[in-house]
């Protein structure tokens, strides 16, 4: 008898605590209309500092927001998009992920991906989403085919339906290499050798240096549309910089990401080279937000990109607009100051989604309707954490703004230098 | 001592008989499974409700799903090479990304100066080579198994170690093949790691599998993974698959009973990476894209862990190896992970323990179960000779 009994109040229990999850979900729904936003980054590897500063940024965001967008109530959820087997993005991850945020009903639009491959799989895959094609809107991003014409196809492939369907809020490499050369041209340098890390990414922004430098008129060393590649498994880059110092260049550009070994490559360049006031050592933002790289004594001195406006010059510009205050609120939240100057970026890049979310019908084709048609998505000064207007593009997806920050390495810090607005 | 056990024909005869029912078996098993996964997902999971339909999409979501099939699919390839013919191959993942490219060549518009459609489901007026993916799936793994031949014959005269370092660097050397093919003689073959991006859909006759038609898509992977099973059961059972058995127990003693040992370590490779192709092939169509610089060590390193893992020369084996490993990778880790960190508040990032446990799991199998999770019971039999025969020279002395 004892045992029946027993067995009674087994199943009792969980029929209570099932029908308690059912209820307790559906009650939820019914009250407001909750709509999940996303990130998808990569939470693993070397570029986690970064990605997980910007996930703590939009938390805080939401939290100051009071999660209203319009009438809508938001919730936000974390993706990863990288595993340990690669320690980086990896592209299954990417499609599945991408399936996940289709998948997830309440789900309405994604802010990422970091990395351009990435978003490369993920786009059409939201675009094909049925009902009506899912927004992603990211905040690094830099690759130019991912919006407009750059290699041949591009970027119509990644819209398989017609519709656009991303955006983004940082600036491409095609702006940024092409500020680094302007930036080049105006601290003197008449030499430059071009490096590459073969990478999507590394090649695109060599390309667009390459490019300008050699239109302004700088004397550009190295051959091909992209200069030298260098291999990220080799364990030293002395022969390459002593065939370089033949050359005498007054400058090294290296297109390409930290990650890829770029500290070996800065600790060869200055073993070579010599120091970077001797020899100017210049790198994109694929070189920022890394602490690794900062805290080098052989990176001292060296100026980086960045494409979009630095936290440090968020404060220069405008020390009482709402960016310059949301990077106080963060140090004063978490004790520190957010990573290199994406975690920003991710905020603004939700501010688009908000914005699009309050426009629309709380569906997701709304969303991408009040970002890609009308008057589209503008985020005035006043609010914008970037702290100037941020207008999103209805042909595009693209950010209006071409703003690049030149930083340099000082210290063990990366610190601003100065704004180099595109020509 | 065992010499005579093995020899008596009456002891192994019901044995044999045993072992093709047991596969049976097996094979029913397989087919429930799947089909009773398939009708899950397409109709049971819509009508559940809400809260039980996130718990399956946290744990078991339909896509990861199919990845575990493509990973089978490859690791399959990969458990005749190892499993049957014991040739250690450290560099599996090349074959997994001539798969991939050649999806990325003949399913996408990647070479635009044509505009080749057979059998393609995609618009007609779309540049670039689109062909069937059943076109693909052969071309694919005809590809690999020519590229196997290729690896197979200069290490026909090496053995063991030396072998499977020349395997670890044919898995290093293709894919920096396809890192530096943007430029070959001024003809981009490979975009480099730009990649090729996106690939066609799967098309079935009357319409294109959409990236959402996770249903049809796990039928069409269970239908490739069953094909494998089959040919890989045929082919052992066969002249063919024996001879390769002998080689892998010992070598010299096969070739002596006239075992053609090049001809058989080559129909080894070229039947491995025939399967590694189609796995390819698959995995490129389930990501939409191949990228060259994501084709790493790492792949071929988890396949051989799952064939380890799984039973060294069991299919049933292998594929429950490389269900599980695949699952704990893309879902099964972060999904643990998240649950603990909800439940206890903490902030541990699980994922990055992946290898650690992956280690751990693997040193425990070899510490307390050598022959894998279902092992064959032919190598169960020889590695535990020892323990029966123990005694008996013990008795002898």
């Amino acid at each position: 008898m004892k045992k029946t009994y027993r067995a009674v109040g087994i199943v009792a229990s969980v029929a209570m605590v099932a029908a308690g999850l059912v209820a307790g979900t559906s009650a939820a729904d019914a009250a407001t209309k909750v709509l999940t936003i996303s990130s998808d980054l990569p939470l693993q590897g070397s570029s986690f500092d970064s990605n997980d500063s910007t996930n703590k940024a939009i938390a805080l965001y939401l939290k100051q927001i009071k999660y209203k967008a319009g009438k809508y109530t938001v919730k936000f959820k974390i993706y990863d998009d990288a595993t340990a087997a690669a320690a980086s993005w990896d592209p299954a991850k990417c499609a599945a992920n991408a399936q996940a945020h289709v998948a997830n009903k309440s789900e309405v639009a994604v802010m990422g991906t970091y990395n351009s491959g990435c978003a490369k799989i993920e786009i059409p895959i939201l675009n094909q989403a049925p009902g009506g094609a899912m927004t992603m809107v990211s905040d690094a991003n830099t690759n130019p085919g991912l919006t407009k014409a750059w290699n041949p196809g591009e970027p119509d492939v990644y819209y398989p339906t017609g519709v656009r369907n991303y955006a983004r809020v940082c600036t491409t490499d095609d702006n940024q290499g092409a500020a680094a050369a302007q930036f080049a041209k105006s601290i003197g340098v008449k030499n430059v050798y071009v490096l590459n890390d073969t990478q999507t990414y590394g090649q695109g922004v060599a390309q667009a240096f390459t490019t300008e430098a050699k239109k302004i008129g700088l004397n550009v060393l190295s051959s091909g549309a992209y200069g030298e590649g260098w291999d990220a498994k080799q364990s030293d880059y002395t022969a390459l910089f002593t065939k370089i110092k033949a050359l005498n260049p007054d400058m090294i550009y290296v297109g390409g990401i930290f990650d890829n070994n770029g500290g070996q490559l800065m600790k060869d360049k200055v073993a070579v080279l010599g120091d970077n006031t001797a020899v100017k050592f210049m790198a994109p933002d694929g070189f920022t937000g890394y602490p690794q790289f900062n805290s080098m004594p052989e990176a001292n001195g060296a100026y980086l990109s960045f494409a979009g406006l630095s936290s440090d010059l968020l404060a220069k510009i405008d020390p009482k607009g709402a960016g310059a205050n949301f990077v106080k609120a963060y140090k004063k939240a978490y004790g520190k100051a957010p990573v290199g100057s994406y975690p920003v970026y991710g905020v603004a890049a939700v501010q688009v989604i908000l914005a699009a979310i309050a426009k629309s019908d709380g569906t997701r084709k709304g969303v991408t309707n009040a970002i890609f048609s009308g008057s589209g998505i503008t985020i005035p000064a006043k609010v914008s954490v970037l702290g100037k207007a941020l207008s999103i593009s209805t042909l595009t997806g693209d950010t209006l703004a071409k703003d690049v920050t030149i930083e340099v390495v000082k210290g063990g810090q990366e610190t601003t230098l100065k704004a180099q607005t595109v020509k | 001592m065992s010499i005579t056990k093995k020899t008596d024909s009456k002891s192994r005869r019901p044995k044999a008989v045993k072992q093709s029912a047991s596969q049976r078996k097996w094979a029913i098993g397989f087919i429930v499974a799947a089909v009773a996964i398939w009708v899950f997902y397409t109709y049971i999971m819509v009508h559940l409700p809400d809260g039980a339909q996130t718990i399956v999409q946290n744990w078991f979501p339909p896509t990861a799903l199919n990845e575990a099939m493509v990973w089978v699919i490859a690791a399959l390839g990969l458990n005749i090479v190892v499993g049957y013919a014991g040739l250690l191959d450290l560099g599996f993942v090349a074959f997994w990304a001539i798969g991939g490219y050649t999806a990325g060549w003949f399913m996408s518009s990647f070479f635009r100066q044509v505009n080749i459609h057979i059998l393609s489901t995609s618009p007609k007026v779309v540049p670039g080579m689109h062909i069937s993916f059943w076109g693909v799936i052969f071309i694919g793994g005809l590809i690999c198994a020519f590229f196997g031949l290729i690896i197979g014959a200069p290490t026909l005269r090496l053995k063991s170690d030396y072998l499977a370092l020349v395997t670890l660097g044919f898995g290093e050397i293709i894919p920096q093949f396809f890192v530096n093919g943007s430029n070959i003689g001024g003809f981009n073959l490979t975009n480099g790691t730009q990649g090729i991006s996106p690939v066609d859909n799967i098309g079935v006759p009357g319409r294109s599998l959409s990236p959402f038609d996770f249903s049809w898509k796990f039928f069409i992977f269970v239908l490739l993974t069953a094909f494998m099973v089959f040919m890989s059961l045929r082919l052992r059972t066969g002249r063919l698959g024996r001879a390769w058995l002998a080689i892998r127990e010992d070598e010299l003693a096969a070739s002596m009973m006239g075992v053609p040992l090049m001809r058989t370590k080559l129909s080894a490779y070229a039947v491995g990476a025939f399967s590694g192709g189609v796995g390819g092939v698959a995995y490129a169509t389930h990501v939409g894209g191949v990228f060259a610089d994501r084709f790493n060590f790492s792949i071929s390193i988890i396949l051989l862990a799952m064939v380890v893992l799984g039973g060294m020369g069991n299919v049933w084996g292998v594929m429950v190896g490389a269900l599980l490993l695949a699952w704990i990778n893309s879902t099964g880790l972060p999904a643990f992970g998240d649950l603990v960190n909800n439940t206890f508040h903490t902030t541990i990032n699980f994922p990055s323990y992946n290898f650690l446990l992956f280690g751990g799991a693997l040193v425990l199998m070899m510490l307390f179960r050598r022959e894998g999770l279902i092992p064959e019971s032919r190598l169960k039999a020889i590695l535990h000779e020892d323990d029966e025969s123990a005694p008996e020279i013990g008795g002898a002395e």
